[in-house]
This record gives structure tokens, sequence and C-alpha cells, in this order.
């Protein structure tokens, strides 16, 4: 490919002592993609990022950022993101306008552009009438639209999200998902966004990789990935005493998927037209069905299949 | 890159969280009025119960013992404002404003010095007020505004030494109770030195330690400043210490940093 990637690592290690916090990863970004990078609560997700954004050396492998090496051209990284941590608190002694001053000085640009991007910044994240107000008094959402304008300041290339909407309510989360899609359609921002929400990936992610316990375990488009599962779930409720009983005539319908306690999950291949059949199946050997449900491949089932578990908080079809 | 626009740059970047620093305290006065109100309380006390000790052979020529404990006052106001320079620096990091600081282009050296400048510039504010306040109660300056001058500048230096080696900790640490457990060694520092008392009449091992006590060459000559008049040796030698001191303390800090962000 003749361009240059806009996020590039290679074998990708980060320990801490005897802890692999990250064990070996390969990505790479294309300029102008919005990029998700999905996975629970420890996978190592953070750790990447701190790595990407020159906050944390890697033990092992190398990174380059815009086409600068993360370690030896940190300082240009540096220059090139943009970045929106989780939990990077700001200050609440200072006001949103205070805080966007502060973040312009520190990215070296001139106080008469600064100013009135500053206000240009604070308009397009809704907080004009809040920006005299000091940060303290902020809602959670309002901090991160402030923490996603001060990581805008200097117009970067690449922009990092780390989890911007944990925590978030629904509306907020969506305020933000249209900004950040304003900003890659706009003005073609990279994006690298992490995040343990399965919609957000799936609604704002052009490319996703799946990290599990420090390693990809999968990659490509949602559309993609979700292809790949093949067949849709369908998940029964039985009685508990039955729920072998199900798992064996279910057996020959398509391969086990995880699937919450006291429900059978099957990929049941052939789709929607054989549930009749499965259902016939379990009648004839005198298993009550409960509840009965068939989803489509979701990138939860990607999930689930790439590591066996599923993702904390997604619907298990419930 | 050039050094110039680098040099302006990091000049502006170090000026504008000092601003920070110095507005942080603006709007948590409260937070600072112990710091003052304290050691003003105590010059109170120690004025009326040791008045008499000024009649002690030995004792250096004072009008009052309000003139005689004016520096040691000065000291120890400042010196409880001086470790929040160390815990502000582990609260950012621990909440990760900090992290937001590293990941911008802003060089190593401000993210350190411009909260330590700022910190320096309330020190010497808060000198100035408490020179004021004893000169209402009848305390005089015999080096007069010269010597005022000089207790603001030793001020800042004295936060920037102390403050820096608070940085060090916050840096090495990251936890504001390991900042804030060096406090009680600073206080002690000044009960054991001539902050209250001369060291001409102590004796034993408490004269000796107060003798060798850093803080001891600091307050003497700024206390000849105050009750015997101008002498420029004095001033210098108030300012030499604390200004070493804080050279060492910031440079460790800087050292620090490099560290923690090339090894971690």
């Amino acid at each position: 490919m003749a361009v240059r990637p806009a996020v590039e690592a290679e074998g990708l290690v980060r320990t801490f002592g005897d802890v692999i916090a990250v064990d070996g990863i390969d990505l790479s970004v294309a300029p102008g993609e919005v990029f998700g990078f999905l996975g629970p609560n420890g996978a190592g997700k953070s750790t990447v990022v701190r790595m990407l954004t020159t906050l944390l050396r890697p033990t092992a492998g190398t990174a380059t950022v815009g086409g600068h090496d993360v370690v030896s051209g940190s300082a240009a990284v540096r220059r090139t993101i943009g970045v929106a941590l989780q939990d990077a608190a700001i200050d609440p002694l200072m006001t949103g306008h205070e805080l966007i001053r502060l973040q312009s000085v520190l990215h070296g640009i001139p106080r008469a552009v600064a100013r009135a991007r500053g206000v240009e910044l604070l308009e397009r994240v809704g907080l004009t009438a809040a920006a005299g107000r000091r940060v303290g008094t902020y809602s959670g959402g309002m901090r991160r639209r402030l923490d996603l304008a001060m990581a805008l300041v200097h117009q970067p290339e690449i922009l990092f999200l780390d989890e911007p909407t944990t925590g978030l309510d629904p509306t907020s989360r969506q305020a933000l998902w249209e900004e950040v899609r304003r900003l890659n359609t706009e003005h073609g921002t990279t994006v690298f966004l992490t995040t343990q929400y399965l919609e957000e990936a799936d609604q704002l992610a052009d490319r996703i990789a799946i990290i599990d316990a420090g390693k990809l375990v999968r990659e490509g488009t949602p559309e993609a990935l979700k292809a790949s599962i093949g067949s849709p779930t369908l998940r029964i409720d039985v009685q508990p005493g039955s729920l072998e009983a199900a798992r064996g005539v279910l057996g020959p319908f398509g391969p086990d998927r995880p699937a919450r306690e006291g429900r059978v999950a099957i990929g049941l291949d052939g789709g929607a037209a054989r549930v009749a059949d499965a259902v016939r199946a379990l009648d004839a050997a005198g298993i009550v069905v409960e509840h009965l449900e068939l989803d489509a491949p979701s990138l939860d089932d990607v999930f689930a299949e790439a590591t066996g578990r599923r993702l904390e908080g997604a619907v298990d079809g419930s | 890159m050039t050094a110039g626009p680098g040099l302006v740059a990091a000049l502006r970047q170090t000026g504008e969280l000092a601003r920070r620093s110095v507005m942080a305290e603006r709007r948590q006065l409260l937070n600072i009025l112990p710091g003052l109100v304290f050691p003003l309380l105590l010059a109170a006390v120690y004025s009326r119960q040791f008045s008499r000790a000024l009649a002690m052979p030995g004792f250096p020529e004072v009008d009052s013992f309000l003139d005689f404990i004016l520096p040691a006052c000065v000291v120890q106001a400042v010196s409880f404002g001086a470790t929040a320079a160390g815990t502000e620096l582990a609260l950012d990091i621990e909440n990760g404003f900090f992290d937001r600081l590293v990941a911008s282009p802003v060089a190593r050296f401000p993210i350190l010095v411009g909260r330590l400048a700022g910190a320096a510039l309330v020190a010497a504010i808060k000198a100035a007020v408490l020179v004021a306040v004893f000169l209402a109660f009848g305390a005089e300056v015999k080096g007069g505004p010269a010597a005022v001058l000089v207790i603001m500048m030793v001020a800042a230096l004295l936060v920037l030494a102390i403050g820096g080696v608070g940085q060090v900790l916050a840096i090495r640490t990251g936890s504001q109770e390991a900042v804030a457990a060096t406090f009680p060694l600073v206080f002690v520092g000044i009960f054991m030195s001539s902050a209250f008392f001369p060291t001409a009449l102590m004796s034993g091992w408490f004269r000796v330690v107060a003798e060798n006590n850093p803080i001891t060459w600091v307050i003497d000559p700024m206390r000849r400043l105050v009750i015997a008049g101008w002498s420029t040796g004095d001033a210098i030698q108030a300012m030499v210490v604390p200004a070493v001191v804080a050279l060492v303390t910031v440079c460790l800090a800087v050292r620090a940093l490099h560290r923690k962000l090339g090894r971690s």
C-alpha cells in the first residue's frame, strides 16, 4: 500500500513486572479511518493507547504514529496527535475557557489563533454558555465534551479517544458520537477509539480490532466480522433440569455458543428457516421451551466466538 | 526546531502553568489562611511569653521579641505552603491531569517549574503580608524596604527548595500522602533551628543540631537584616542557601521526571 498508515504497531509488548499487559500486538490504521479497539476491562486497551500516545514505553516491539516512532520520535508524535484519555481529570478549579487556553499554550499556538479557535471549539461541543464556569460544576457529559474540545485545539491529524463515553447517559453518548463522526467526515481526522461497548464500536468504527488478555483476537470491518460468524444465534430457555437434554437435542443444528447460565445457545446452521425444526425436535424429546430468540450475528457473538466469553454489559438476548 | 522559538514557547508554557497554580491558590483562599494564621498566633504568644528573654545575657540586641521572630514566622508560614507544590503535582499524577500535560508537546521542564514558580510567587506575597502585619503591630525592619524584598526572595526560594523535594517524591511515588508525610520533617527542622531562640543561648546536642541546620543559616542573616540593619553580605547569605538547595532539588525533580517517563 502506498499510503503511509496513520498508526502502525508491530509486535507491541508491555509488561508490568510479571504481568504481561500487552502481548505482541500488530495493527495498522489507515489515514482517515475510524478504528475501534474493543475489549473488556483490563484487556490492555488503555496500555496500548498509552504506548501509542508516548505516555508509556513499549517493553518490546515498535509503533509509529503519523509516521513517527513513538520512542525515538515521541516529541513529533505528541505534536501530531490529540488525546482524550479515560479518567484524565480536568482541573475542577479552572473554567472551560481557561483549560482550552492552557491547552493552546501547551501546544504553542499563537494567542490570537488560540482565542478564535477556542471560541469555535467550545461552540462546536455546545459549551459556549458554560465556558466561564468552573469545570467542577460540569456534568460528566460536559466534561467529556470539553475533553474532546481540548484534544482538538491544535487540529490534530490523529485523535486518540480512550473510552470516550464510559459512564455517560445515552443522550450524551449519542452527542459525542455525532461529534466524532463529524470530525472524521468533515476534517478527515483519523480516530483511534477504545471502547468496551459493542454498540459504540459498531456505530462508529470503520474497522474493529478485538483485544482480549493482551492479544488481538479478531480484526476487520464490523460487517466482515459479523459475516464471519455466519449463522444467527438461537437462544433457548428451558426448565433447569432439561438443560443438558436440550443441548443434546440441539447439537445437530449447529455449534454451541457461549450463553448465560440456564440457557442454551447455538449458531443455527441454515438460519431462520430451521427454527421450526429445532423447536419440533425439542418438543419430540419432551422438552418445554420457555423462551426463544433468534439474533442476527452481532459483534458480541464475534467477541464470544473469539474468547469464549460475553462482554460485560452486552445484551445476552435477555 | 531552533532554540529561540522553543525557548519562548517553553517560557510561555511555564508562565501559563505558574498562572494555573496561582489561580488554584487564589480560588482556595481558605486553604491558605491556616498557614498564615498559625505562625501569627505563635508569634503573638511567643512575644508575650518570651519578652523577658530579651534581657538574658547573650541575647541579640533587639527592640522587641516581635522583631526577633519575624523571619522565623515567615519561614514557617511559607513552609506550610511549600509542600503543596509537591502534593498538587502528586494530585495531578493521581487524577491524570499530568498525563494530559505529558501527552502534549510541552517540554518537561515547564511542567515542574511552572507549578513551583507559581508557588514561589504566592510565597513572596505571603511573606509581604506577614511583614505588613508585623509592622502594624509595631515591629520594625531596620534593613528597610530592601530587607523586606530579601525576605520575600528567601520565601520564594525556600518554596522552590522544599517544593522541589516534594516534587521528587510526587514523581517517584505518585501519591499525595507520601508527599504530605514530609511536612512534619520541615516543621521539626524549623523548631530545631535558631528560629525561636538564638543558638548562642542553647547548649548540648540541641545546639549542635541547630548550628548545623541549614534553616539556621537562612534565618540568622535574615534576622540581622531585620534587627540590625542592611548588609549586602547578610542579604546574599540569606538567599544563597535556599537558592543552592532549590537548584539541586529542582534538578533532581527534572531528572526524576525524565527517568519516570523513560522507564515507564
